[in-house]
């Protein structure tokens, strides 16, 4: 027999022994047994090198140079508020988490959800598995809290997920698991933000696990704005049964390295998932966006649209993974990345892999890179538009394919006014 | 002052010269027709004074009011008052048409020094120039030119044009693309933007725009320069005898 073939990882990394006796254990005795079952997977393994042909093209050496300590041992923070910065979203529910942690003093009562920081062991491990994904397996080594939601009626409310990270004197990781269990028939609107104060490095290294039930449905808005000089690891297994929707959209605006995983699996015909993203990077921002879909069953569909601009010495990645089994017949699967360089010192890398076994599917991807069209600037200058505001103008257009595709009226609206943000402040500093 | 003189103006693309000294005075009120075979400069013309890059101008200048339109950029002289209705108006997806009129109005309105326009006001504006023009409702929340047929192209050409209310209209063969009804639609819209301080410079291959618009004067351009110049007449010659006698008195 020949030995498993074994990729090496980064070996040289802040997650050892000290980092483990850092992190409190869970009061949890099964969740401490379990704790330690991803410690044996990610202990050998390390974190995932350039070998790693997924993460070949977001190289975690510079994260691995960072002294990080666990938040949990970080005595010396103090978040006392969320950040003015973070916009309230009407009629929305607050869950605000500091480094991971669920702080009730800063959130909402909840109405019709079910939320608790006692894991469901029924979901937990079973969409993330510490043996199939690197950062599933950082997660499960190093989680202090999970947090819980169950939806089993329409929810009436949106609920939006704030995530924090702060440092204190030394850089700072946590590891927090979202468990969401959407009920049969039930439904819900989720929007997170994930951000971080100014101050040292953070990472955040955030892994849920989502099942809907038959018939029901999520809306999933996702939000990534760290510091310029920080960490996001994130990664999501979602499970649809029959009828099942998900609608999910991930954006990126900022943070040192960010990548946000994506898995779903179809499992029960009928089920729909559409996941959309849009990226906006400067400076030496790096976001890789992940994703891979496993049609299991005949008669889904899903459809992916992402798309971004980068400009400085940024680097945007996309690797979308696209799995039809033999048996799974009349699937609809679609997948698209467009980026648009505003300089010449940006880097996109585009990886589309589509296995298809079964014979009578639709599939189709897409990718292309450009710059902004020189007709489409002398167009609006010829109308009076000077450069700065023209280029604003066709920037949103191009991303607003992407952020068009938020069912939800008004968090697509929040989340073009934070692309627009995005740009003006670019257009202030060109100015400068 | 004259308001647009176009003083020996000689443009090159590269290496080729395509116009060779062209001289026009446009005063208020006026309308000029510039008629000419295929690649005779037509387009160079109006897109050297809009400020098209890839254009150089080796001699001559541009004066509109008086002031140095060389030395403005395409987004200034837009602002100042110079207005060029597209032979292809440029689709922008994603770019809704209200938000790009808005955009452009209150560019105009900003070098003007009068406050940006208030949302309900310039819904109203924009209705009633929509109406006038025979526009559908729905015309302006839909992405900027996509999807527009040919007449719709150039109305929503003609709408930009009488929000912005220019100094000068060049109108750059407008008539491609357009059947009988819709030449017709837009020729009205722009006489009546016809004023005693706006002048307009309609550059068009055939005679038969300018049954709709009348012009004051006529000049046929051959091989970069102004062959001939008359009244309204001239353009029907031209349609019934071609453009030949010029050309061989230009080669």
């Amino acid at each position: 027999m020949k030995p498993a073939q074994r990729i090496s990882g980064l070996m040289e990394h802040p997650f050892g022994a000290d980092y483990a006796r850092g992190t409190p254990a869970p009061a949890d005795r099964a969740l401490a047994a379990f704790r330690e079952q991803a410690r044996a997977v990610f202990e050998p393994q390390g974190l995932p090198g350039p070998r790693n042909e997924s993460w070949r093209f977001t190289p975690l050496r510079t994260l691995a140079k960072v002294p990080f300590i666990p938040a949990a041992a970080a005595d010396d923070v103090d978040v006392a508020a969320v950040p003015p910065q973070i916009a309230e979203l009407p009629g929305a529910a607050r869950i605000v988490l500091v480094n991971g942690i669920l702080r009730a003093d800063l959130s909402d009562t909840l109405d019709g959800v079910e939320l608790s920081t006692t894991a469901d062991r029924a979901l937990l491990g079973h969409l993330a598995s510490a043996a199939s994904a690197p950062l599933a397996a950082l997660n499960a080594s190093f989680m202090s809290q999970t947090l819980s939601l169950r939806v089993s009626t329409r929810a009436a409310k949106t609920i939006h997920l704030i995530s924090i990270a702060a440092a204190g004197s030394q850089p700072a990781a946590f590891h927090p698991r979202l468990l969401i269990s959407v009920n049969k028939g039930a439904s819900l609107t989720l929007v997170e933000t994930h951000c971080g104060l100014p101050g040292q490095p953070t990472l955040a290294n955030p892994v849920t696990e989502i099942d809907l039930a038959e018939g029901a449905s999520l809306k999933r808005y996702v939000q990534v704005t760290e510091q310029p000089d920080s960490f996001h690891l994130a990664a999501t297994g979602i499970a649809l049964a029959a009828r099942s929707r998900f609608e999910g959209f991930h954006m990126g605006l900022g943070g040192a390295l960010v990548r946000q995983e994506v898995n779903a699996v179809m499992r029960g015909t009928g089920a729909a998932l559409e996941l959309n993203g849009a990226y906006a990077l400067d400076g030496h921002s790096h976001h890789d966006f992940t994703t891979s879909i496993d049609h299991h069953v005949p008669g889904c569909a899903s459809n992916q649209v992402f798309k971004g601009v980068v400009d400085g010495g940024s680097h945007g990645v996309y690797q979308g993974r696209i799995h039809v089994a033999r048996d799974a017949q009349k699937t609809d699967a679609r997948q698209l990345h467009k980026a648009l360089f505003l300089g010449r010192g940006p880097q996109i890398d585009c990886k589309p892999e589509l296995e298809i076994y079964a014979d009578d599917v639709q599939c189709a991807h897409g990718a292309a890179t450009g710059e902004i069209d020189a007709n489409h600037l002398f167009y609006l200058a010829a109308r009076g538009i000077d450069p700065a505001t023209a280029r604003m103008l066709l920037v949103e257009a191009f991303l607003a394919d992407a952020t068009g595709r938020i069912t939800d009226e008004n968090l697509r609206a929040a989340f073009t006014r934070d692309i627009q943000g995005w740009l003006s402040r670019r257009s202030l500093k060109a100015a400068a | 002052m004259a308001l647009l003189e176009i003083k020996n103006l000689h443009v090159s693309v590269g290496n080729r010269e395509i116009l060779k000294g062209i001289s026009l005075t446009l005063d208020g009120g006026e309308v000029h027709a510039i008629m000419g075979p295929n690649g005779t400069g037509k387009s160079t013309l109006s897109n050297v004074i809009a400020g098209r890059d890839g254009y150089d101008v080796t001699q001559g200048e541009v004066l509109l009011d008086g002031r140095d339109v060389f030395a403005m950029e395409a987004d200034e002289r837009a602002r100042a008052g110079i207005f060029l209705a597209f032979q292809y108006p440029v689709e922008i997806p994603g770019v809704s048409t209200s938000s790009f009129l808005k955009t452009a109005l209150n560019a105009k309105r900003r070098a003007e020094g009068k406050p940006e326009i208030d949302a309900m006001e310039f819904l109203k504006l924009v209705k009633s120039r929509t109406k006038a023009l025979g526009m559908a409702d729905d015309m302006i929340k839909r992405a900027l030119n996509v999807g527009f047929s040919g007449g719709e192209k150039k109305r929503a050409e003609v709408l930009q044009m009488s929000l912005l209310e220019p100094r000068v209209a060049i109108l750059d063969e407008t008539d491609s693309g357009l059947d009988i009804d819709a030449l017709k639609v837009v020729s009205d819209g722009v006489n009546a933007l016809r004023r005693a301080d706006r002048a307009f410079l309609v550059i068009t291959h055939y005679q038969r725009l300018l049954d709709y618009i009348v012009p004051d004067h006529v000049h046929v351009l051959v091989n970069g320069r102004i062959a001939a110049s008359g009244g309204k007449e001239l353009a029907l010659e031209l349609e019934a005898e071609g453009y030949a006698k010029y050309q061989g008195a230009a080669a």
